[in-house]
């Protein structure tokens, strides 16, 4: 029975006979994302997200009566390979609308593919602020942008911190040169001197030589953005080499994710940073969602996986509104979304020069006693913050 | 000079001679290849990697700590170096072929192979081994009170140069002292008169392959204490012992330490005076500089000092 011959007869049998009926009761979502790489805890966490919000959405019964079927395809977080598996969903798979994508680099090469095709694209943690200010129709994104990613960060150096310098440290990607430029400018505005601005390579293995300098410039605060292992070798060389400033800060990402904690260890104690998210809000569902990933996975989600969340529930939103599922009716179903979801209010606006993007309110985070611990703005603080913070001579 | 600045340039020092020792470890173990095979091995960077997973496993399933892991790796890698030189280097060696170097092709081969391998086994996932002492270090201020400057000394750094500097000065023993050591040196010399002399070239060949990477074995489990492992980590570390071994002189052991070292301080140097992202720039500035103006590379200045010119 085991002839090869037979088996394919009889699996392309089954999947004519399927196939149909899988388009009339599923609704077939393919995710790009990178799955390996340097990115791939990033996908990590947002694919269990994705995969938890369908299932939820399944178990009441999908959208319009029919089941979500998600499938994930790797990008590695290169832009090119990203590229390549949108233009396939769209032209050969005929997806009316795509999501997913994590690093700004890879985001901006799939808007561009979207637009071109005419095809809703739904962002869901890329930060570059070019990305929406393409006038792009087609492309809408759900998380904040890199130029507000600190505002909570901003405001709470400026009311409790109040730096008198500071230094900028970045890695040479799209998301750390727009992080370090916004960051440049909010410094003007708190009225401290950037009296340090250095980029670093991604893969860097000593960072000794820049703290070198960072230690000469004697800045108040320390802001650095970068994605996750050079955002740990780099607090941990600061610890070994006794760089004291005011404050560390980070600027989301690398900074914001559980294997920070993990992998700096105490290194990692009363670093400030900005994030998009954290488990400890009250928005409908946040709880439920945290508590959830973290029962199933040992910890709690990053703003990452959040927003990957919500973004599900976003979609089965607009779907059920949508005048049709073509391309077309699923775009303005989108631009008229205005509901609350687990990440937190979501509404796609023209505003400041950005096209159909959701703005929202971003929070500063703490790692103390090895938690992340909400501690800005004060509504949403889940623990008062730790300000001045210890010498690294003082804290052995 | 204010006394920050001659802190931060010690600091800049310090952190250079401690990348040079461990680069000077992963030169050498090209170096020697290249003395006795005459041929660059371009899966140098591979089969550290292949180590690097080895401390990595042995870390994270039986919790021994990657400085022991030296002792399982080392050997592992001997073995593995002789066998590519056995069955795959050696065949190759005997056929005729349209190129003269189709032994490096076939070491380029073999780096795509092993780094292909380890993707399909560990994913391209970013790995570390998070030891406690990871960011533990010494500091001039806790042993000299009143010390002006303050300068530091990691660890794990400090461990990982010192395991280095003594497989070195083993090294140096066994090819200055012993007898096989004595036919490696007199089969990299000259090869057809070590044959005359009763070598057994080919034996030494394969012992030579095995102890290249055996060295660059050692030199992973020191690296990974402090650095971060993924598949695709073998070219840069090639990219360096090819450089080193370039700049100490082709086949020269002394060279390569030297090399490592200038290489590892020029690189601190401009990371710290210039910006780290010259750092890789740097690195090539000094590989052109020394192929026009240094043929030879430190070996040939070695040698023009003890004849005397």
């Amino acid at each position: 029975m085991k002839h090869p011959s037979f088996i394919l007869v009889v699996s392309l049998a089954v999947s004519l006979f399927t196939a149909p009926l899988c388009a009339a009761d599923a609704l077939d979502l393919t995710i790009p994302l990178p799955l390996t790489g340097k990115q791939a805890k990033f996908g990590e966490i947002m694919k269990r997200s994705y995969e938890m919000a369908a299932e939820e959405i399944n178990a009441k019964g999908g959208v319009k009566g029919k089941k979500l079927a998600l499938s994930f395809e790797d990008s590695g977080a290169k832009p090119e390979i990203a590229r390549a598996i949108v233009e396939k969903l769209i032209d050969v798979k005929k997806q009316p609308l795509i999501v997913g994508e994590y690093t700004s680099s890879c985001a901006k090469a799939v808007a561009a593919v979207a637009e071109e095709r005419k095809t809703p694209y739904l962002i869901v943690a890329s930060a570059d602020d070019d990305i929406t200010k393409q006038n792009y129709k087609y492309v809408f994104r759900q998380n904040e942008v890199n130029d507000h990613y600190a505002d909570a960060l901003v405001s709470f150096l400026k009311e409790v911190v109040k730096p008198k310098t500071i230094a900028i440290l970045y890695e040479s990607s799209a998301f750390g040169t727009s992080g370090a430029t916004a960051m440049e400018k909010d410094a003007q505005k708190l009225g401290a001197k950037v009296v340090l601005k250095e980029k670093f390579e991604t893969g860097a293995i000593d960072f000794r030589p820049i703290l070198g300098k960072v230690r000469q410039a004697q800045p108040d605060v320390v802001y650095t953005v970068s994605y996750a292992n050079e955002a740990q070798l780099l607090m941990k060389q600061i610890k070994e080499l006794r760089v004291d400033a005011k404050l560390y800060a980070g600027g989301a990402a690398g900074f914001a994710i559980p294997e920070f904690i993990e992998g700096a260890k105490d290194a990692a104690e009363y670093v400030v940073s900005a994030t998009l998210w954290t488990p400890q809000l009250k928005y409908p569902g946040t709880k439920e969602y945290a508590e959830r990933y973290k029962s199933k996975y040992g910890d709690y989600p990053s703003y990452h996986g959040a927003s990957a969340y919500a973004a599900v529930y976003v979609i089965k939103d607009a779907l059920e509104r949508a005048r049709n599922w073509n391309q077309d009716g699923i775009r303005d179903a989108l631009k008229a979304t205005n509901i609350r979801t687990a990440f937190g209010p979501v509404k796609f606006q023209d505003k400041d020069g950005y096209q159909n993007q959701n703005f929202m309110d971003t929070l500063a985070i703490q790692v103390i006693k090895g938690q992340f611990e909400t501690i800005w703005p004060k509504q949403y603080a889940s623990a008062p913050y730790v300000y001045p913070i210890p010498s690294w001579r003082e804290r052995r | 000079m204010t006394s920050i600045q001659i802190e931060v340039l010690l600091q800049t020092l310090i952190s250079g001679v401690l990348l040079g020792g461990l680069y000077a470890l992963i030169g050498i173990g090209m170096t020697i290849i290249m003395g006795v095979m005459k041929i660059i091995n371009l899966a140098h960077g591979e089969l550290m990697m292949v180590a690097m997973y080895i401390a990595f496993i042995l870390f994270s399933l039986f919790h021994i700590d990657p400085y022991l892991s030296v002792f399982i790796a080392t050997p592992a890698l001997f073995l593995l170096g002789v066998a590519i030189q056995k069955y795959l280097i050696n065949p190759v060696l005997k056929v005729d072929s349209i190129l003269p170097e189709n032994q490096v092709i076939l070491t380029v081969g073999i780096g795509m192979v092993l780094a292909n391998i380890a993707t399909i086994i560990f994913k391209s996932d970013y790995r570390q081994t998070p030891v406690d002492y990871a960011t533990k270090a010494w500091y001039l201020s806790d042993i000299w009170k009143k010390a002006p400057i303050e300068l530091s000394l990691s660890m794990p750094w400090s461990v990982s140069f010192v395991i280095a500097v003594l497989i070195t000065a083993c090294l140096w023993f066994f090819l200055a002292r012993t007898d096989t050591g004595k036919s490696i040196r007199a089969t990299a010399q000259d090869h057809d008169a070590a044959l005359l002399m009763g070598v057994n070239v080919n034996r030494m060949r394969v012992i030579t392959f095995g102890l290249g990477s055996a060295l660059v074995g050692a030199a992973g489990c020191l690296f990974i204490p402090i650095y971060y492992i993924y598949p695709d980590i073998g070219g840069q570390f090639t990219l360096i012992a090819f450089v080193i071994t370039i700049l100490g002189g082709l086949g020269s052991t002394v060279g390569a330490i030297i090399g490592g070292i200038i290489l590892g301080l020029f690189e601190s140097l401009t990371a710290t005076y210039v910006g780290m992202g010259w750092a890789p720039v740097g690195r090539f500035v000094i590989f052109v500089a020394v192929l026009v103006f240094l043929p030879g590379g430190v070996a040939s200045l070695l040698k023009a000092k003890a004849l005397g010119r």
